[in-house]
């Protein structure tokens, strides 16, 4: 009563305000904002281009969904599975239809070119939490959901390709240790010479091809804020990390593969009954491997490092929500939970490595432990629309200088005056 | 025939059967050679030299391909597409075959060979328009929409083909029925619909194929998976990061039965069909 | 002929039809009738593909997007301009016009040739028309993988009978490993999914061809490949011209084959028009660039099938 003095009483109510405040930010790190009780429901849809007999599909469909909808009686999540190479097309045939899902793992190339075409709903200013699972990412991951300064989705998964060798290969080259520099790699090569097996195979020439010997050599595709090539993919640090390939190839120790045609052995099968020593490949090969070679032993490396050191480039998904999404308070909560501890851990059990920087995947899974490292110093793909066009336009010059109608300087050169008009529109 | 003996025309028989089966072989061989690799554990697909008889055979990839992920469905929903196409199909294109073959209208000319471009346009090019008219009559996503364009689509070829057929059919007979009466339905009903059961047949037997086999556009149309047909499923079976070929082929496989059983029970009827003069434009 | 409960006569006193009914059949036979039974099909056809065509032809004049509320700008006859410039489309062109060329000619040849074995009555005759039709019936999609897998080089079965078996090559030929042995083998795969339907097709015209025919012919002295040739051949006239106009649109809309066998590659070298122009559609968003593609494509079938016709017309008055 009016024995205890007012101010103390004050004081007292907005202690314990503050101490309710924080008690009850610190139980929410699985995400669910306890001050939403408004209820979810009804169903979303959500795409997805898990392979349709993997075990990443059937975690999504006996693990995640259930304990979301357990999580959120009433509501459902329909997922669809689209294979990987039309998931791009369905896409754009859906939203020129109108009938886009509303949830989508998005392959991280694609989301800054779904931004610009305004297909994306704007996550930082739709989810009052955003900030809450941006700082829970690795920040190589977050970036690939940027455009024009805002973010449109979160990361999902990542990955990214380290070097994976055959011991039975290297055996005949009389090497005992997988190339660990440019050099020890041009070596293997010299040696491997007339024995029938290619020191390093690649299935193409895009920026996921040789990215990762373009920045290894201490090169770069362009300027930090991607808006120049010339004098960056040309440069002569660039330029001879694909010269290096170029050379390997014209000594025919690199298979014909690299200008993608389909009629040779993909590498996985070649790694594995040692026609070819080394590939760069990611971590979604072991269940692969295990499948349809399982007396392979996989092993694997670091990328060889040049004087850029050892850099490989990062691959993943990101996941989105759909502007034109009907129920889009679902969709949110469901993209909140996909980023989940949980969520993340069931994922990871099954070759999706998790984006969250608290989550120990090498303890799920000691195979990851080289992947880990590798994204230690692993680079995104330029984060711009054009990129789908750039990345064709790097290829088919390079396939061009590997054919022999351009040196790979004019080849590189050619490509970055193209792609600087490119980037020029944003 | 002057020196027509019968070991002459014995030996030219033999020759025949030969150059026959040596051609089935090409025919058939690749066939022979999927099945093959199908009972083939997927890892022993890729061997050398190649293996015709598979050791150890197995089934399962069959298993596999029919179990997983609701093949079962994707092969009910084809065969109402199927049956819903070959029904509208052979009907719509009977009853405009008749119309061109049989009445002087103005525009006829030109109406036909109107629909006659239909068969030059490649209908990929036209996807997206198809989807955004698909959308505005609420026919995307489902199995009556996708009925509604392949009878479309199906329209020029399979009109062409009856158009020809009661064209060459005696106009004598149409007079009687005529003058005792008969209007042109009860004409079409009791006259031309017996009378052109083989090119019916013909009709058919195109309409379902062509339905059976289509992808493009089904797979563009179909989100919901409970609705995919066939051809989506099979394209499925390759993964992102590699093919299973064993598991392809024996869903491959599965998925011809019907067509094969179809084409097998009116494959006399296809070949009379186009003999009657179906095809003499 | 059963008779009507009709109340007016149908034939007068010389069993000619009276004027009342050939008033009445005048009138069904002419006039909105057609329409009638034309209706719905036509009204289909319409939906399903005039309309979209002609929106593809309008989509061609612009920068497109298909989206709800897109900026798409006029460009005019710009796409049109870029397609004829494009070295990428004026190649998929030539590999166009040299699978046409390979392919048309040898589905009729070998086509009439299985057709003239099984014009005889053969034991087996059914099974093999079955046997040579299985190809046809087969979807796109099926065969165009399992080509794949045999031209594959050091796995496939094509190079094992060629290198092991008929030992007609050293090593392994790399057929999908470049521009030229690529359209081969989609060559083959055309030729070889199509000789059933060319077959069945001629086999059907042949009987149409009347016996007296080759009986006074060889009553004549001519023999079986002068009686082919002088006889058959000429009442086939119609059906190879339908063939030739039907396979040239086809070879000229390969698709599925080229996507799933070669993708195009290596490098593109295999690229098609209709393959290429759904890549500008579906993975860059070209929307407008593709359908001029594509109208240019039709615009060029259109012009093929109308020439093959008015060449054929000629021969025929011709001769």
């Amino acid at each position: 009563m009016s024995s205890v003095p007012t101010r103390r009483r004050l004081l007292a109510t907005a202690a314990l305000a503050v101490a309710t405040a924080m008690a009850l930010a610190a139980c929410g790190d699985d995400a669910t904002p306890t001050n939403n009780n408004t209820a979810l429901s009804g169903t979303i849809t959500f795409w997805h281009a898990y392979s349709a007999d993997s075990q990443e599909v059937k975690t999504l469909e006996t693990v995640i969904i259930p304990a979301f909808k357990a999580k959120h009686p009433g509501t459902d999540v329909k997922e669809v599975a689209v294979p990987y190479d039309q998931l791009h097309q369905k896409l754009l045939t859906a939203a020129a239809g109108s009938d886009l899902p509303d949830v989508v793992r998005s392959d991280i190339a694609w989301v800054p070119e779904f931004s610009k075409l305004g297909l994306l709903e704007q996550l930082d200013a739709s989810m009052p939490d955003f900030q809450q699972f941006a700082s829970k990412v690795f920040p190589g991951t977050l970036a690939t959901n940027k455009y024009k300064g805002k973010y449109y989705g979160l990361p999902l998964d990542t990955n990214t390709r380290v070097q994976m060798y055959s011991e039975a290969a290297l055996t005949k080259a009389g090497v005992t240790a997988a190339p660990k520099t440019f050099d020890d790699l041009k070596t293997l090569g010299d040696k491997l010479t007339g024995t029938g097996v290619f020191a390093f195979a690649d299935n193409g020439l895009s920026g996921w091809n040789v990215l990762p010997w373009i920045w290894s050599a201490g090169g770069d595709i362009t300027d930090k804020d991607y808006t120049k090539a010339t004098g960056y993919l040309n440069s002569p640090a660039s330029v001879s990390g694909v010269q290096m390939l170029f050379d390997l190839y014209k000594k025919q120790e690199m298979p014909n593969i690299v200008l993608g045609g389909t009629g040779g052995t993909p590498t996985s099968d070649g790694l594995a009954t040692a026609k070819y020593a080394t590939i760069l490949d990611g971590p979604w090969m072991y269940p692969i491997f295990a499948g349809a070679h399982p007396d392979f032993k996989l092993q694997v490396a670091p990328v060889p490092a040049g004087p850029g050191g050892s850099v490989s480039v990062v691959g993943g998904e990101d996941v989105v929500v759909v502007k034109q999404s009907k129920n889009k308070a679902l969709a949110l909560e469901f993209t909140r939970y996909l980023l989940s501890d949980e969520a993340q851990l069931a994922f990871a059990k099954v070759g999706q490595m998790s984006v969250l920087q608290n989550l120990d995947v090498v303890s799920v899974n000691p195979n990851y432990r080289a992947f880990v490292e590798q994204l230690k110093t692993a680079r995104p793909r330029p984060v711009v629309p054009s990129w789908p066009k750039i990345d064709d336009l790097l290829q088919k010059k390079l396939q061009s200088a590997f054919k022999g109608d351009l040196t790979v300087q004019a080849a590189l050169d050619q490509a970055a005056t193209e792609i600087d008009t490119l980037l020029a529109q944003g | 025939m002057t020196l027509d003996t019968p070991r002459l025309r014995r030996t030219r028989t033999i020759a025949r059967i030969g150059a026959l089966t040596a051609g089935a072989v090409l025919m058939i061989g690749p066939f022979l050679y999927m099945v093959s690799t199908s009972f083939k554990p997927n890892m022993l697909a890729l061997e050398w030299p190649p293996r015709f008889i598979p050791r150890p055979a197995t089934v399962a990839n069959y298993v596999q391909a029919w179990s997983a992920n609701h093949f079962a469905q994707y092969f009910a929903n084809s065969v109402l597409v199927a049956c819903g196409t070959t029904v509208a199909t052979t009907l719509f294109a009977a009853l405009a075959a008749y119309g061109f073959a049989r009445f002087a209208f103005p525009g006829r000319t030109l109406l036909f060979w109107t629909m006659m471009l239909g068969l030059m346009v490649p209908g990929v090019v036209i996807l997206i328009p198809q989807f955004l008219v698909a959308r505005s009559l609420h026919l995307t996503n489902s199995l009556s929409g996708l009925v509604f364009f392949y009878v479309g689509g199906g329209m020029a070829f399979n009109t062409f083909l009856l158009r020809g057929f009661f064209e060459r059919m005696p106009r004598e007979l149409d007079e009687a029925m005529d003058i005792d009466g008969a209007g042109p339905v009860r004409r079409f009903i009791t006259l031309y619909l017996p009378l052109s059961r083989p090119a019916l047949a013909t009709s058919a037997i195109f309409a379902f194929l062509g339905s059976w086999d289509e992808y493009s556009w089904a797979f563009t149309s179909i989100n919901d998976p409970d609705r995919y047909t066939l051809p989506i499923a099979i394209a499925q079976y390759q993964g992102q990061h590699a093919t299973s070929w064993g598991l392809v082929f024996a869903a491959s496989l599965i998925g011809m039965l019907p067509v094969v059983l179809v084409f097998l029970l009116g494959q006399r009827h296809v070949v009379s069909g186009l003999q009657t003069g179906a095809l003499k434009a | 002929m059963a008779v009507q409960t009709v109340v007016a006569p149908r034939r007068d006193s010389a069993g000619e039809p009276t004027p009342e009914v050939t008033k009445r059949r005048r009138r069904w036979r002419s006039g909105w009738a057609g329409y009638v039974f034309l209706a719905p099909g036509f009204a289909l056809f319409v939906v399903v593909l005039l309309i979209p065509i002609a929106r593809a032809v309008q989509v061609s004049f612009y920068q497109w997007l298909p989206f709800p509320g897109a900026d798409n700008t006029f460009v005019g006859l710009d796409n049109y301009t870029r397609a004829v410039a494009d070295p990428q489309f004026r190649l998929g062109l030539v590999n166009a016009i040299v699978y046409m060329l390979v392919t048309v000619p040898g589905q009729i040849l070998l086509g009439l040739g299985v057709a003239l074995l099984l014009h005889q009555r053969l034991p087996g005759r059914s099974l093999f028309r079955v046997l040579f039709y299985l190809p046809v019936i087969t979807s796109w999609v099926v065969v165009s993988l399992l080509f794949r897998y045999l031209f594959a080089t050091d796995s496939g079965l094509v190079n094992w009978v060629l290198v092991d078996v008929l030992h007609v090559a050293g090593h392994p030929v790399g057929w999908l490993d470049s521009r030229w042995t690529g359209i081969g083998a989609l060559s083959i795969l055309g030729i070889w999914k199509g000789v059933g339907w060319t077959a069945v097709i001629l086999l059907a015209g042949m009987t149409g061809v009347p016996r007296e025919l080759h009986e006074s012919a060889a009553v004549d002295g001519a023999g079986y490949f002068r009686r082919t040739w002088h006889v058959t051949l000429p009442a086939l006239r119609r059906t190879l011209l339908f063939l030739s106009v039907m396979l040239v649109i086809g070879g000229f809309n390969v698709f599925i084959s080229v996507l799933l066998m070669t993708a195009g590659g290596p490098a593109g070298e295999t690229e098609m028009p209709l393959t290429y122009l759904y890549k500008q559609a579906f993975n860059f968003l070209e929307f407008g660039y593709g359908s001029a593609i594509a109208v240019i494509m039709t615009v060029l079938i259109l012009i093929l099938s109308i020439g093959q016709t008015l060449i054929a017309n000629r021969a025929e008055r011709g001769e």
